[in-house]
């Protein structure tokens, strides 16, 4: 007869909740998050889990299915682009930058291509910068369908990815007719972009547009009025307008929090400053809210397009510069408002033809911070509906 | 909007800049000894003229002879940006105060600091690695640390060939690291 396991004879007790020896806590905070209660004990999730949107490892501590504590464990991802970044020239810079958030790479391109420029007082021509209005536009909206549906997955409803992927593969392959590639672009360059509209890409995005808003609206009703989402998501991890402040958070997790602080309009870049549209703003600060403030932001980048497609000048693509790149010694900090916050890339130049220091700051990596304090007493499963809202995407935090 | 920034930037510090106001675009930059850091960053958020309250970004740099601590941070009233450079930190034991007593989100972002540049926040409860494993010992950002060659060593990589495997025997600390003259 096969022995069972549920026989006392073969089965063997479990000292511990770890698989391994417990780690020797380092510091103070390692310390109180290693130390159990009565009743507590750790559950891991990853680094290989589906909801956390690439390689992440959360030690999560729990007290039967409450969250007491969690500590996340980053580092799967870690490419060290910066290093990578100063040990190339300014060219080669930029297209290391676009594997960091790939659901959004030109944003991540278009950060330290503003700082490159601000080193090196090139003035970008107007087509140009309408184009990388146009394309950043259209990439916003790819990332936030994308986010649409991941939310909705996270949250154990599959139908709705597959909705959101109709419209985000139509951004994709658009943009693949622009720049040759699916996700990591390198359109951008350094005074201006790579290549000037073609015919393919304006084909297609004069389709997509005729039927964009009617599209994404019936997405959107597909979840939004949805009970079981809506009861989910609302008044679950609360953030407040000062602590947000506080942590550092940017983008549309700090507006859903009723702060109105977007760099297309505080900090202007390109041509924004010409166009109109309005910055969505929630005053709730919850899961919801996070959510349907990038909903809204959808509409105001179909906006935006609209305009830049009407007001787009003719002429050149591309300024005229040296094809090897000094920039005098110096420092500059370049910003975007990306779909998750704010891209910044800061340069220092030392005369050479390679970046002295590239420092990258990445939004997604200020974010995740943010699931500890704001899973706190809730269900384990809620943990991941409120780091899908957060929407944070590991590429990007890793580096 | 930028000019009556510099010109109260300079009126409040005065000789604890360490530089006068650099402008440049929509940057201004002030340059801070490393004693006066954290009065400098507490008045900067405190202030009512000035109401930095967003930290935009924290990071370290290593120039080859020292380490800086640079802060970016942004007005909550006027829009206005600034970089707070503290420069002069020992290259060997690097030291500051952490600002997590200000901004909880510094945290993360001194761990960063901590793994890639080896600089201690004094006070960052957490100050432990954050991307490189646990039992790593180098701090893979500083100057000195070289990475394999690989992609420099191509003919479209630039002029000048800076990537080593290994340290010469015989080289110098000045023909080894790669030091700015402007920074």
């Amino acid at each position: 007869m096969r022995p069972s396991l549920d026989d006392p004879r073969v089965a063997i007790p479990a000292e511990s909740t770890w698989y391994e020896p417990a780690p020797t806590p380092q510091t103070e905070r390692q310390a109180e998050f290693l130390s159990l209660r009565e009743g507590e004990m750790f559950v891991n999730m990853g680094p290989q889990h589906p909801s956390t949107h690439g390689v992440l490892r959360v030690i999560i501590k729990v007290n039967g299915e409450k969250v007491v504590d969690l500590d996340p464990v980053l580092g799967y991802l870690h490419r060290g682009v910066e290093k990578l970044c100063e040990n190339a020239d300014y060219h080669q810079a930029i297209c290391y930058t676009d594997p960091l958030e790939y659901v959004s790479s030109l944003f991540c391109e278009a950060a330290p291509v503003a700082a490159f420029e601000k080193l090196m007082d090139v003035d970008v021509p107007r087509r140009a910068q309408y184009i990388r209005v146009l394309t950043m536009e259209l990439n916003r909206i790819a990332s936030h369908t994308l986010f649409q549906g991941w939310m909705a997955l996270d949250l154990g409803g599959i139908t709705p990815i597959l909705w959101a992927f109709i419209e985000r593969d139509e951004i994709v392959d658009m943009l693949a007719a622009l720049t040759g590639q699916k996700l990591l672009y390198n359109y951008y360059r350094i005074g201006g972009v790579n290549g000037d509209l073609n015919h393919e890409f304006m084909s297609r995005l004069g389709t997509w547009m005729s039927r964009a808003a009617a599209q994404i609206d019936s997405n959107l009703a597909l979840i939004n009025e949805n009970e079981i989402f809506v009861r989910r998501t609302r008044g679950l991890g609360v953030l407040d307008a000062k602590t947000a402040l506080k942590m550092g958070v940017t983008g549309p997790n700090l507006r859903a929090s009723g702060v109105p602080f977007d760099l297309r309009r505080d900090r202007p870049y390109l041509v924004y400053p010409e166009l109109e549209f309005d910055v969505p703003t929630r005053d709730e600060g919850d899961s919801l809210a996070r959510y349907l403030v990038r909903m809204d932001e959808i509409k105001q980048s179909i906006r935006i397009i609209d305009q830049v497609l009407h007001e787009m000048p003719d002429g050149p693509v591309m300024a005229k510069l040296p094809r090897l790149l000094r920039p005098r010694p110096g420092r500059a900090f370049g910003a975007v408002e990306g779909p998750r916050g704010v891209y910044g890339t800061y340069a220092i130049s030392d005369g050479t033809d390679q970046p002295f220091r590239m420092r990258i700051h990445d939004p997604s990596f200020v974010h995740l911070q943010l699931v500890g304090p704001l899973t706190k007493g809730n269900l384990i499963a809620d943990t991941m509906a409120v780091m899908a809202s957060l929407d944070p995407v590991m590429g990007g935090v890793d580096k | 909007m930028d000019r009556r920034l510099a010109a109260l930037l300079q009126e409040k510090f005065g000789e604890r800049l360490l530089t006068p106001v650099r402008q440049r675009y929509d940057e201004s930059e002030i340059r801070v000894a490393l004693k006066d850091a954290t009065d400098t960053l507490r008045t900067l958020h405190d202030d009512p003229a000035f109401r930095f309250e967003m930290l935009i970004d924290l990071c370290g740099v290593d120039t080859g002879e020292e380490m800086q601590v640079v802060y970016h941070l942004s007005s909550s009233t006027s829009g206005d940006w600034l970089r707070v450079i503290v420069p002069g930190l020992d290259r060997v034991a690097p030291r500051i105060a952490s600002a997590t007593f200000m901004w909880p989100g510094a945290e993360w972002m001194e761990r960063e600091a901590y793994d890639m540049f080896g600089i201690i926040f004094e006070g960052n409860r957490d100050l432990r690695r954050i991307y490189m494993p646990d039992d790593y010992r180098s701090f893979p950002l500083r100057k000195d640390f070289y990475l394999a060659d690989d992609a420099s060593r191509s003919p479209a990589a630039g002029v000048r060939n800076m990537e080593r495997a290994g340290t010469p025997a015989d080289a110098t600390a000045a023909t080894v690291l790669r030091k700015s003259p402007g920074v």
